[in-house]
């Protein structure tokens, strides 16, 4: 796939790149400012673009204002957003338009490599990729005053997975359920968060993810 | 007897000269109250009266400090309000008129002294009417010195009583002081914090990112020369994140300064500015939180030194004064520098924090000079 890192530590973006060539994907640029980034963008769109929160200018959240701009503007590019920490109000914002291709990992998490790169995939293929840190953060600081504590610890599970951007094929793998099982649990978890019935992966996550951020 | 008629001239002259400046304080007055009726009358905060008044002030205050000296308190402090200001004309230029008649009453006296002498001569005088007269005209000069003596210490007395700030004021400006250097001190820390989060963010932590993918690569390859290739480049760059981290934790506090003394940690400074810097810190230690301001202040100017001026040279001068010390650094490059720039403010508040100062000297075309003077308390 074809892809944009927008990163201002150099160390760390040449690490990057290293590793998706290497791993047969094509860095049509490399960028160390927001700004860059989207000229990169509206240059030549890719398939996804890997940005860090923290960029210059301002060295606060313009990577992040970089993202939601671009996932407004080209909606087939998919946004996979790197941060230092676990940011409630980042992954409300990254949701508030559109939960398909859209990611949002910790820093930390390129390390492991594997699941980097599968994070990678499924944001580029239009899907959501959500860090289990920032998805387990979000659910504690939610749980003490709402519905989500009348979750069964399965259905609580089951919700972690689905934020986190899994299937519920996937899912009903990681716990070793029959996948109708996953879909009961599913259904009653939008019954107890008072959510209607719909259909599609990513407008699950969307439900979920604003519910948490409210 | 010499410096006997040297202060008794003085003291005539400046009372006389006081006698003098009632006269146009009596004017001023007339012509304030007029003005402050007026604007009174509009509606108005009678403002222009102030300029005029403090000028007549400091007219007194420079007659008191040349030909009534005593009151010491007088020269030193003038930062009296304008309102001090008036009220104190207000009743000074009586003690000027009184002046002004012990005055006459001693050149009466010495007139009535010079008609009795010629008598004297010309023969129209007797030994008992001399005596007399002279009896009678010691009695009155002792009267007329004493007369002088006494608005004189009138004199300093109103100005000392109304000029100098009470010790409520005092203690008030001193309140103010400490609650502006806490805050400065307060936001000199957070700046500090966050310039430590920042060197640590994007320095080490970035680092330590780079170096889990180069890991976790290796951990990922299959090809045994390549994983290895990845492994050595994370040793490479498990060496070059210590480096980086030594010179953070170095950056935040020199461990130097406490165990060897401010003027190895100078050294220290010198050796990793970037720029040629010469050191002189002739000092012995000193209290632990002007060593540390002292080599925050040499540190920041030599780092600012090496970021806009790379080709200048760098002095270092910490000089021990009577309550302090004198820390200056000087480079020869362009100038411009910005006092109000975040790392010189946030000296500036540490040096106020110790009841010192800091200066910022950086015409354009240089050179540069950064002084920061730091009592020792």
């Amino acid at each position: 796939m074809r892809v944009i890192l927008a990163e201002d530590s150099v160390l760390l973006r040449a690490g990057l790149a290293r590793l998706l060539t290497d791993e047969g994907h094509e860095v049509v640029a490399e960028v160390g400012d927001a700004p860059a980034l989207l000229a990169a963008v509206a240059a030549d769109q890719p398939d996804v673009v890997v940005a860090d929160v923290r960029m210059p200018p301002t060295h606060r959240d313009d990577g992040l204002r970089a993202a939601v701009e671009i996932r407004d503007r080209w909606p087939a590019v998919g946004v996979l957003v790197l941060s230092q920490y676990v940011e409630r109000r980042y992954a409300v914002e990254l949701l508030t338009t559109r939960s398909d291709g859209v990611g949002y990992l910790l820093k930390d998490r390129v390390a492991e490599v594997g699941e980097f790169l599968d994070a990678l995939d499924r944001v580029a293929a239009g899907r959501a990729a959500f860090d289990p840190e920032v998805v387990r953060q979000l659910l504690a600081r939610t749980s003490h005053t709402d519905p989500l504590r009348r979750l069964t610890p399965r259905e609580a599970e089951v919700l972690d997975r689905m934020a986190q951007g899994h299937t519920n094929a996937g899912i009903a793998a990681q716990l070793h359920v029959s996948q109708s099982a996953v879909e009961k649990h599913v259904n009653a978890i939008f019954d107890k968060l008072g959510l209607s019935h719909t259909t599609g992966y990513s407008r699950r996550v969307l439900a979920v993810l604003h519910y948490l951020g409210s | 007897m010499g410096a006997v008629l040297s202060a008794g001239g003085r003291l005539f002259v400046g009372v006389v000269v006081g006698a003098a400046t009632a006269v146009a304080e009596l004017a001023f007055l007339g012509w304030a109250a007029l003005v402050a009726l007026i604007e009174l009358i509009r509606g108005r905060h009678p403002a222009g009266i102030e300029r005029p008044a403090r000028h007549l002030v400091e007219v007194e205050r420079w007659r008191i400090a040349a030909f009534l000296p005593g009151g010491g308190a007088v020269d030193a402090l003038d930062d009296y309000t304008e309102r001090r200001a008036v009220a104190y004309l207000g009743i000074r230029w009586l003690v000027g008129m009184l002046g002004g008649f012990v005055a006459l009453l001693f050149l009466y006296g010495l007139g009535t002294g010079a008609v009795w002498a010629r008598d004297l001569f010309v023969g129209r005088s007797s030994t008992l009417l001399v005596v007399a007269q002279v009896v009678g005209g010691l009695v009155l000069l002792f009267l007329a010195v004493q007369g002088f003596l006494g608005v004189a210490a009138l004199d300093r007395w109103l100005a000392g009583r109304l000029l100098v700030p009470g010790d409520r004021a005092r203690y008030e400006r001193r309140i103010s002081e400490l609650a502006a250097s806490r805050a400065g001190v307060v936001a000199a820390v957070d700046a500090e914090r966050r310039r430590i989060e920042r060197d640590l963010h994007d320095g080490v932590q970035q680092r330590l990112v780079a170096l889990g993918l180069l890991l976790g690569q290796a951990r990922r390859g299959t090809d045994r020369a390549r994983s290895d290739e990845f492994v050595r480049q994370a040793h490479d760059e498990a060496r070059e994140i210590l480096a980086e981290l030594r010179d953070v934790a170095w950056r935040a506090y020199p461990a130097d300064l406490d165990s060897l003394g401010l003027a190895e940690a100078l050294s220290r400074v010198a050796e990793r500015g970037g720029v040629p810097v010469a050191v002189d810190c002739p000092v012995d230690r000193l209290p632990s939180a002007v060593e540390t301001a002292a080599y925050f202040v040499v540190s920041e100017a030599v780092t600012n030194a090496a970021k806009h001026a790379p080709d200048s040279r760098v002095t270092v001068a910490v000089a021990r004064m009577d309550q302090g010390v004198r820390v200056t650094v000087t480079d020869n490059g362009p100038g411009g520098a910005d006092p109000s720039g975040g790392g010189l403010s946030g000296l500036a508040r540490r040096a106020a924090a110790l009841d010192g100062s800091l200066t910022v000297d950086s015409p354009p075309g240089g050179p540069t000079t950064v002084t920061a003077v730091l009592p020792c308390a």
